[in-house]
């Protein structure tokens, strides 16, 4: 069994890793180190804080057809899938809401777990307009479509996706495994079962752990990144697009395997925002969701959806 | 060329060096393997044949243990010089004589040792050696935190 060696790095406003294994391990040092490049590459394409950006440029270019490089045209179809995936729930359009809730800039979150002053839960629903289906790529002109002024956040949507680029490109090794934030891809030619511990949202011990090959595991929550908004209320950055306010949906953090990154971070957000009721038909291939009060539910996957992907 | 096709591109080049390099390094491996084993067949033949006697130098004359054979041809070489000098001595008194066969044993013991000597550590460096090729080439320690997955 070839042994790993890895690197891990501040990167889309947290915490990525690279790992990889080969018997070479000269190779294995050099894919990882080439790993590392493409996320900080892509951090700097795709961060929306950063005017000079190329996410920043397309956000406030003029244009309805706006030339974009193959990176961000992937980004776009990624959060056209995540749309479609998730029925309308997971919406990389929703900027304005986000801004509006008070992430306009890069901040300090100042709220732990709990909010109690948080409105009574709900799930959360599509919104008719549905920002994200305006969108479109044109990969022969290279091009993506979109009203102007319709201004993409993909979060944790590219986070997803990048795990799965940087996956793919060290798919030749015996075994990797991309961590972009917690948003994980695992695998290679000789893929072997790991241990993934699921963070609890309070800050303890871990809650759970989940055992997976070659795949993916995603965790979307609303606990991490929150704060106290203008006028005092609960805020946090993932929106219910149906009222365009930050969704208390009566889940704290929703975690989903799946075989691809970008599926599995679609599938975690949507079973967020569907609540506990709906939260287990958006984990087909298991997964583990945490409700208000702290109670742990268990997702089993669905039997032959994926046989390399097995919950613990 | 676009920078994800470039980097493929860099990627598959890579891959190829790399397995060029894999293969370099394997017959490099197994070049200085032979080398190691035939210095060590090689020396260890010749280990045997000194230590059963079989002195190459003293080759169907003697047939004894190299330290014996090694005795007899100096008891030799002091036998001829003391017969040559024998009437010189034959002059000087007689203790004389009785010194040189006296000192005779000292002479032994002092050709034996170094040449016990040499044959151990020939075989002593060698080995350390052999040892070393094989731990440079271990892997690096494994990398095994276990994988957390947290809110992004």
């Amino acid at each position: 069994m070839s042994r790993e060696v890895g690197e891990s790095f501040e990167c889309f406003g947290g915490r990525c890793a690279v790992r990889a294994g080969d018997a070479d391990a000269e190779t294995a040092r050099w894919a990882v180190e080439q790993g590392r490049q493409t996320l900080l590459d892509a951090h700097r394409a795709l961060s929306r804080f950063d005017p000079a950006s190329e996410l920043s440029r397309l956000n406030h270019d003029p244009r309805a057809e706006v030339p974009a490089s193959p990176l961000l045209r992937r980004v776009v179809a990624a959060a056209l899938t995540a749309g479609l995936r998730s029925g309308g729930l997971v919406d990389a359009t929703l900027l304005d809401e986000i801004e509006a809730a008070g992430y306009a800039e890069s901040r300090d979150f100042d709220r732990t777990h709990e909010a109690p002053d948080a409105p009574p839960p709900h799930p959360a629903a599509a919104c008719p307009q549905a920002g994200w289906c305006q969108f479109a790529v044109d990969e022969r002109a290279g091009t993506v479509t979109r009203p102007p002024g319709l201004r993409l956040d993909p979060g944790g949507i590219a986070k997803g996706l990048l795990a799965d680029l940087v996956g793919e490109s060290l798919a030749d090794l015996a075994t990797f495994a991309v961590d972009c934030c917690g948003d994980l891809r695992v695998g290679g030619a000789e893929a072997r079962p790991r241990t993934i511990l699921v963070d609890d949202p309070a800050g303890g011990a871990p809650l759970h752990e989940l055992r997976i090959a070659d795949g993916a595991v995603a965790t979307s929550g609303i606990t991490r990144r929150a704060w106290t908004a203008d006028d005092g209320r609960a805020a946090h950055q993932l929106i219910d697009p149906a009222t365009g306010a930050p969704a208390f949906t009566g889940i704290l953090q929703a975690t989903a395997m799946a075989p691809t990154g970008l599926l599995a971070e679609t599938l975690a957000k949507s079973a967020l925002l569907a609540g506990p009721e709906g939260a287990e038909e958006h984990l087909p291939f298991g997964g583990v969701f945490v409700e208000e009060g702290g109670a742990v539910r268990v997702v089993e996957a669905l039997p032959a959806v994926l046989p390399e992907v097995q919950a613990a | 060329m676009d920078p994800i096709q470039k980097r493929e591109l860099k990627r598959q080049a890579w891959m190829r060096l790399s397995a060029q390099r894999r293969r370099a390094g394997l017959l490099r491996g197994r070049v200085v393997a032979i080398s190691l084993i035939c210095f060590v067949l090689l020396w260890g033949i010749v280990f045997a044949q000194m230590a059963t006697g079989n002195d190459p130098v003293l080759s169907g004359k003697e047939k004894a243990p190299a330290t014996t054979a090694v005795a007899g041809s100096k008891r030799k070489v002091e036998a001829t010089t003391s017969r040559e000098l024998e009437p010189e001595s034959r002059t000087d008194s007689a203790p004389a004589t009785e010194e040189e066969v006296v000192e005779e044993p000292e002479a032994e013991e002092e050709f034996i040792r170094p040449e016990a000597e040499f044959e151990e550590e020939e075989f002593t460096e060698a080995e350390p050696e052999f040892e070393e090729e094989f731990v440079e080439t271990e892997p690096e320690a494994e990398f095994e935190e276990p994988l957390v997955t947290s809110q992004s």
